[in-house]
């Protein structure tokens, strides 16, 4: 009954096949899978696999639904929309605007550490575990185009100065954990758990027990394994296993201080947290790795469990 | 296994900025679901109506239809029917003698050839109430409402109704406009109607006396109206609204069915005359109205002072409690508390001696009382989003002026309590 | 026209609640969960509202105040 494995992102995403297969696992658990937002995707479902084809085929539209909608890569995504707006107000849904209120708060309570604008910096740095670190000058002048409180959000109606951008990268995958649970739940009535690629949901145990995670993180310096287990909630991993660039023996993980436009120092090398949602395990272990070295003692504030690797 | 701490303040407004999201996202999901599958709702109900000691009875069928178009825009048609019988109250005062009066339809005070001639005799120390009250009203009204940009709401409307001595018709149009993130509301109305009174038999002189019978055709009155108020978010669980209304009425607008009694310095009957009320009338009213949850049950608390122009002021509160009991199912108890003050040309009866004044009227509802109600509805979730209700008020007005000093009128009510029920079916759809 | 002492009273406290809706009072979008529900709407019982104002206009000398529309009947 292992489930999932830590988050793999890629530089670009590769094309998914609009399709999706029923995988029976052991101990009457049933796995759904396909592909979304450039990871493996999987439903686990206490049902017979005969039973789970329409609850499947529903959680893999909705996930698809929201890569289409939100994804930065898709030209009609609302995201696309937004970032090519040169500087006019472009109307968004319901959906869109919570997500958006959802980064201000997000932003707001980071002391402007979590920032969505922050995407640009992207132009310059590029984590292929190489040693080309970008030129300084390059780095501050993308500054000026970050910054969520240059931008203009007042319900439904969203102006960004033009240069700007923004991106749901950073909570988009955990929000379509619930989503997706929430959807699943409300036409299936067994134990249900969501996985994406390392972020999960579930909304109870299977009958058999709790859900057993393993957290698989392959390293070149380390292997690390944990065995986690979950009967309900949210499961999120931060980490920079395979984004960092390496240099004169100093590694520089993936998150970025949008305030100096360089990486957090000393970040662990991965975090997880498990919280009521994957939305806000996603969120808090987000936070911990902008502490960089304070990660942990943060995390041991927050009064939730965690696992840190250092 | 790290040990679980109380979570910290940060810790707690990600919590909250969590569960808002997930929850305003599903709500944003199903609102954008139900728009496009459920444009179309009903409301059918059905309300009986009746007073105590053989009063006036209704029954009322209403049908509304509220049609979504999607971006806010909204069509709603209502249909009403009216059926009343029963007796009301004609103004006269319970005499020592037998009284005899004439149905408004008749044409004639005393039998006569050629002339159709309805009495009915009133025994003594009776309310004089005609017993042949039977009318029917049907009514209809549609009203639309738009956004207009983003922050701007316009609505207008009209209805019209006809019974068989009143035809009304009516026109009203508004603006809102929201600010301050939505919390704010400033909306501005106007309303026109325009009313035309056929009484049964013809519309009496006003001020003229009984006996004579005279007879006038048709008038009418037009009322224009205007209100202006404000609904502002008080916090997340309360929203409250203040209105100012304010009309100005013209014409005809003494009821022409109703008489007052002179009587001499002992208290007996004399005469009757035709009731007379001025030409013109400008009421004002200040509503404020309340919506508090506190958890599932949502509290309604409402207050509104008027006064007019023929000096009556009156202060209402309404209260209602919407408890929730679960499994789609929910109880709302209901007060009410009225009290009005009279009329300046309101009297129980004239003196005959006395100058006859210019205006006058013994209409009970322009007398000072005080009227409560108390209710309890109860509801029931049926199907997708319908709903099925019941709902039993019993209501019950006491006026104050009710007995004369004069020896004749000794003992006598001369404006009796009023008590009614009141009984609602209502049943809500959606397709 | 006179402004009678109602509606100064009225402007009065609109335009207070106005001002001071500005930043004091009001919650944020994220927060109108409660205020969504279909029983927190100003206008939740459209129907008894009518059926209510039909009955006391025809009984009580007052009437209206929560909105308009809606024509007379010959009942007072």
């Amino acid at each position: 009954m292992s489930a999932g494995r830590a988050a793999a992102g890629g530089a670009s995403p590769p094309p998914h096949a609009p399709e999706f297969e029923v995988v029976p696992r052991e101990g009457g658990i049933v796995a759904v899978c396909f592909v979304a937002m450039a990871s493996p995707c999987e439903l686990l479902l206490e049902a017979d696999a005969d039973a789970v084809r329409e609850v499947g085929r529903l959680a893999a539209q909705e996930a698809w639904r929201i890569e289409a909608k939100f994804s930065r890569y898709r030209p009609e995504s609302i995201v696309s929309v937004i970032n090519h707006s040169q500087g006019h107000a472009v109307v968004v849904d319901g959906e869109t605007a919570a997500l958006l209120d959802y980064a201000a708060q997000c932003y707001a309570l980071s002391q402007g550490r979590f920032d969505i604008t922050s995407g640009v910096l992207r132009r310059s740095w590029v984590f292929d575990g190489s040693d080309r670190l970008p030129e300084p000058a390059a780095v501050t002048a993308l500054l000026p185009l970050i910054g969520f409180e240059k931008i203009r959000w007042q319900s439904p109606r969203i102006t960004l100065p033009a240069g700007m951008e923004i991106d749901f990268g950073g909570i988009g995958k955990e929000y379509a954990v619930d989503r997706v649970l929430a959807l699943v739940a409300a036409h299936f009535a067994g134990a249900a758990l969501v996985n994406f690629g390392g972020d999960l949901a579930a909304n109870r145990a299977p009958g058999t027990g709790p859900w057993q995670v393993g957290v698989e993180r392959p390293d070149t310096e380390r292997e690390a394994r944990l065995l986690l287990e979950l009967s309900r909630g949210g499961l999120a991993t931060s980490g920079d296993t395979h984004r960092f660039l390496l240099r004169d023996g100093v590694r520089y993980g993936h998150i970025l201080d949008p305030k100096s436009g360089w990486p957090v120092r000393d970040t662990p090398r991965s975090v997880t947290v498990a919280a009521a949602s994957c939305v806000e395990a996603g969120i808090l272990a987000t936070f911990a790795m902008l502490q960089g070295s304070g990660a942990e003692a943060f995390l041991e504030e927050q009064g939730v469990r965690f696992w840190c690797l250092r | 296994m790290q040990l679980k701490r109380p979570a910290s303040p940060l810790h707690l407004g990600l919590m909250a900025a969590s569960c808002a999201l997930l929850s305003e996202t599903a709500r944003a999901q199903a609102a954008a679901e139900n728009a496009a599958e459920a444009p179309l709702q009903i409301d059918a109900s059905v309300l009986y109506y009746k007073e105590n000691a053989g009063r006036v009875q209704t029954i009322e069928p209403v049908v509304s239809l509220v049609k979504d178009f999607g971006d806010q825009r909204l069509l709603v048609g209502t249909l009403t029917l009216d059926t009343l019988s029963g007796a009301t109250p004609n103004g006269a005062i319970p005499a020592r003698t037998q009284q005899t009066f004439a149905s408004p339809s008749s044409t004639s005070l005393t039998p006569k050839p050629g002339y159709k001639t309805t009495l009915y005799a009133i025994a003594p120390g009776d309310l004089p109430q005609d017993p042949h009250f039977k009318e029917s009203r049907i009514a209809g009204d549609l009203d639309w409402s738009q956004p207009i940009g983003l922050d701007n709401t316009l609505s207008y409307g009209g209805h019209a109704s006809t019974e068989h001595d009143f035809d009304s018709v009516a026109a009203h149009a508004g603006l809102s406009h929201d600010f301050n993130e939505k919390n704010t509301a400033l909306s501005a109305g106007v309303n026109e109607e325009y009313d035309r009174i056929h009484a049964h038999g013809g519309n009496p002189v006003a001020g003229s006396d009984y006996a004579l019978y005279e007879k006038e055709p048709s008038q009418t009155k037009n009322i224009a109206g205007g209100l202006i108020g404000v609904t502002q978010v008080m916090g997340r669980n309360w929203l409250t609204e203040l209105n100012y209304t304010f009309d100005h009425s013209q014409g005809y607008l003494t009821d022409p069915y109703r008489i007052i009694s002179l009587v001499d310095a002992t208290g007996a009957v004399t005469s009757y005359r035709y009731e007379n009320r001025p030409d013109t009338r400008t009421r004002q009213s200040l509503y404020w109205v309340n919506k508090v949850a506190l958890g599932p049950t949502v509290l309604d608390l409402a207050y509104r002072r008027s006064k007019d122009s023929w000096h009556i002021g009156s202060d209402t509160v309404d209260a209602k409690l919407r408890i929730d009991l679960g499994s789609g199912m929910y109880l709302e108890p209901h007060a009410r508390w009225y009290h009005q003050s009279a009329a300046d040309f309101y009297n129980l009866y004239l003196i005959e001696t006395a100058a006859a004044p210019s205006y006058m009227s013994a209409d009970p509802r322009l007398a000072a009382f005080a009227a409560t109600t108390f209710g309890l509805k109860f509801g029931i979730a049926t199907g997708r989003n319908g709903e099925l209700s019941l709902r039993l008020e019993q209501y019950e007005q006491r006026p104050s002026d009710q007995s004369s000093s004069l020896t004749g009128l000794q003992g006598l009510d001369l404006n009796p309590n009023l008590k009614a029920t009141i009984v609602q079916l209502s049943w809500h759809l959606e397709y | 026209m006179r402004i009678q002492c109602l509606a100064r009273l009225t402007i009065l406290s609109g335009l207070m609640l106005a001002a001071c809706g500005c930043s004091a009072m009001g919650v944020k979008p994220w927060q109108r969960e409660i205020l969504a529900r279909p029983e927190m709407a100003l206008n939740a019982e459209p129907i008894d509202a009518a059926i209510d104002d039909h009955i006391y206009f025809s009984k009580e000398a007052a009437s209206g105040g929560r909105s308009f529309g809606g024509g007379g009947c010959g009942c007072n």
